[in-house]
């Protein structure tokens, strides 16, 4: 039996809970992208959140914080056997307790690990590879105080959902600012303001009108990226290593 | 930003002259009293990567390359013919925060030229720093170069505005800084260089460099190449005009620490002269590091090597290996390399060009050796020794093991028993193991036979591409 859920975090825990309480699970897969087949049977999870609660505690009580951490990051990658491996992992976890925190050679922690590695790396990666833009309040109609408030913005699209974990990070960087960090591809954005954040959807065709500055310190950056280089030590391979040609995209230096 | 278009010009000036300086590391600070903008991150983050392949983290730049000095190896000398440019204050503050917003940078790297005087230049960067943190409220990292002979109080108040300072020793020796620096007098490097260590001692905070297997963290005061320097006294800071420190206001001086560079390859010094140097920089000054810059020939000298010189990016790799076993492995500069062989072996590291010329001490007992012992073996690390010594407390190493504990075992091999037996191929010969590691090195790069002149290309490294791609560049530009 594989079950599927809504894709979300609480509905995922609520397949966790069906495979303990009614049958067994032989995988668990987000509903949007299951391949249906007439011949293996299937079984649409609703998500409810006391049952996902009950098992969020059972993980946290009975394994360990860090166990319950490590879930949630891979979680967010975007493996697409993740909740499968996650299910085995928690199934050893409620059998060994916090012990399974360092059975770094066992498969089903091991694979795990490997995943929550990626997420990790990606996340640290992005600290540095976000670039913000400042953009105009759009206020409707009002022209006398246009120059009001500035906005950052900064658009992403990184392999693994990892926008809400980097959303503190720019938090504490920039506390007396408006910001907004855009994940297109999953169309979420962090929105902050003072230091305060909150999650929310936004449609990835949407446009903002940079500022007038926002230009002038961009060819600055340019400028200063062409020249730092030093002609004699030229790598592109270490620095297509370092930073992977995917992310070029949003990155100001190449454009 | 009024006038954008001449901040542009400048920048590219300014960033220009600046990049061949190679600290770049903006770890190590924590600064998070509260601000408008910033944290400096305690581990290191990188925003970009440079077509060299450097990472990019902080604004590198010089507050202006207008110098009254004549450093002959310099490309903004006096006498040489460039384009000039300086910062205002307040341009360059406002630049800063205006990246550091966008984050495109982390923090802060600046340096410069002597403009006028010492203390003028100092002054002038100084007030940048100081718009930066209080105008502008910036709490990312900052580290800012002291020039040679600026006075103790400029250097006191551009200590408390940055996160960690630097004054470059530049030349491994006093004849060669006076043949090719002759305006820098070994005391104007020197005296910052001791005045920092002391105010860092004062507010607690000296840490130095390395692990607990290092040498480096005992604390000498010798002769630097004839220049007298005891660690200072309250009477001597006094003699030297140093002000005493008023309780308090010191807190926040330069938490970072303290680092050098010196040019490699400009000079005839050797590896023993310069390691030697970095050395006792580490035990007089407790420098958290001392970089070292493989001299790139931008000026034709008859003191200086050719033009057509590559840069010694593999010397400078070696060096750098060197320095981690100072830092890391408890070496000591006398014993990485004597009077008779001053040069380390460019084609292996420095931990194998040891073992090889102290072949007596091994093979050494993985199950036997103690900690520092173990330390020494090539394809041993800091941790898997560490955990050498745990496993064997339960149970014996065996050969097998040590792969997964994380032990380099080709390189290892020729060096260790394990229980007792031998794994290496045939005698514990230097010549031949020497002979047998580099054949390895060769398949592994799929390489022909090495032939004298090109000895370096037998190194599949990346330096060593690098070095090639660095030839080709000039000769391409010089053609
Ligand atoms: S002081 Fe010497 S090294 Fe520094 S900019 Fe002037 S000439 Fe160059």
């Amino acid at each position: 039996m594989d079950y599927l859920y809504d894709g979300s975090f609480e509905g995922f825990l609520c397949c966790v809970y069906a495979h303990y309480y009614k049958e067994k699970a032989d995988g668990i897969y987000p509903e949007e992208d299951y391949q249906r087949s007439m011949l293996y049977p299937f079984y649409l999870v609703a998500t409810e959140s006391e049952k996902a609660e009950r098992v969020y505690e059972a993980i946290q009580n009975k394994i360990s914080n860090a166990s319950l951490r490590r879930v949630y990051r891979t979680f967010l990658s975007n493996d697409p056997q993740k909740e499968t491996k996650l299910l085995h992992y928690l199934i050893l976890g409620f059998r060994k307790g916090r012990m399974i925190d360092s059975l770094h050679s066992v498969s089903e922690v091991y694979n795990v690990q490997q995943i929550e590695k990626k997420v990790a790396n990606e996340q640290h990666r992005l600290l540095g590879l976000v670039r913000f833009s400042t953009i105009e309040e759009s206020k409707e109609g009002s022209n006398s105080e246009s120059k009001a408030h500035q906005i950052l913005y900064a658009p992403i699209e990184p392999d693994h959902n990892i926008l809400e974990l980097i959303a503190d990070h720019f938090a504490k960087r920039l506390p007396m600012e408006t910001f907004i960090l855009h994940d297109l591809r999953r169309e979420k954005a962090v929105f902050c303001q003072d230091g305060n954040w909150y999650l929310g959807d936004l449609n990835r065709n949407i446009r903002f009108t940079v500022t007038e500055d926002e230009l002038g310190y961009r060819s600055l950056w340019k400028r200063y990226f062409d020249s730092i280089a030093i002609l004699e030590r030229t790598n592109p391979a270490c620095q297509k290593r370092c930073m992977p040609v995917r992310y070029w995209k949003n990155l100001t230096e190449f454009h | 930003m009024p006038g954008m278009d001449v901040t542009l010009e400048k920048l590219k000036i300014l960033a220009d002259s600046a990049k061949y300086d190679v600290s770049c590391s903006s770890s190590g600070a924590d600064r998070t009293k509260a601000k408008k903008m910033g944290t400096a991150a305690v581990s290191g983050i990188c925003h970009s990567w440079s077509a060299d392949g450097r990472c990019i983290s902080l604004l590198k730049i010089l507050f202006s390359n207008r110098c009254v000095y004549d450093c002959e190896y310099c490309v903004n000398r006096r006498s040489a013919d460039v384009e000039r440019a300086s910062f205002e204050p307040e341009e360059l503050a406002q630049l800063t925060i205006e990246f550091y917003k966008r984050n495109y940078i982390e923090g802060l790297f600046l340096s410069s030229a002597v403009e006028n005087s010492p203390d003028y230049t100092a002054e002038r960067i100084l007030k940048a720093l100081s718009l930066l943190r209080e105008k502008y409220g910036f709490s990312g990292y900052i580290h800012a170069k002291i020039i040679p002979g600026v006075s103790p109080e400029l250097v006191r108040e551009i200590g408390l505005q940055a996160d960690r300072l630097s004054v470059n020793i530049e030349l491994p020796t006093k004849e060669s800084l006076a043949i090719l620096a002759p305006q820098k007098k070994a005391a104007g490097i020197l005296n910052p260089m001791r005045q920092i260590t002391n105010t860092l001692e004062e507010q607690k905070s000296l840490k130095g460099a390395g692990n607990r297997f290092s040498k480096l963290k005992q604390r000498e005061d010798l002769l630097l190449n004839g220049l007298e320097l005891p660690v200072s006294t309250r009477e001597q800071e006094a003699k030297y005009g140093i002000l005493p420190y008023k309780k308090g206001d010191l807190y926040n001086f330069a938490p970072a620490g303290q680092t050098t560079q010196m040019i490699i390859g400009a000079t005839p010094e050797s590896d023993r002269q310069i390691i030697k140097m970095s050395e006792s920089l580490y035990k007089k000054f407790q420098m958290k590091r001392v970089y070292f810059s493989a001299y790139i020939p931008v000026v034709s000298s008859s003191k200086l090597p050719a033009l057509l010189t590559p840069p010694p990016l593999l010397r400078e790799h070696r060096l750098y290996q060197a320095d981690w076993l100072l830092r890391f492995y408890g070496f000591s500069a006398e014993e990485l390399l004597d009077e008779e062989n001053p040069f380390f072996d460019l084609e292996l590291d420095p931990k194998v060009t040891w073992a090889l010329r102290h072949i007596e001490q091994f093979p050494i007992e993985i199950n036997k050796a103690s900690m520092e012992e173990l330390l020494r073996i090539p394809g041993v690390g800091n941790i898997s020794a560490m955990r050498i010594v745990r496993q064997r407390r339960l149970s014996a190493v065996k050969f097998d093991d040590l792969k997964k504990i994380g032990v380099v075992i080709k390189r290892a091999k020729f060096f260790i028993t394990c229980c007792g037996r031998y794994y290496g191929e045939g005698e514990i010969a230097p010549e031949k193991i020497r002979g047998q590691m580099l054949s390895a090195e060769r398949i592994k790069y799929g390489l022909l036979p090495p032939n004298k002149e090109e000895q370096l290309s037998l190194f599949g490294t990346e330096r060593t591409h690098l070095l090639a791609a660095a030839k080709e560049e000039q000769r391409g530009l010089l053609v």
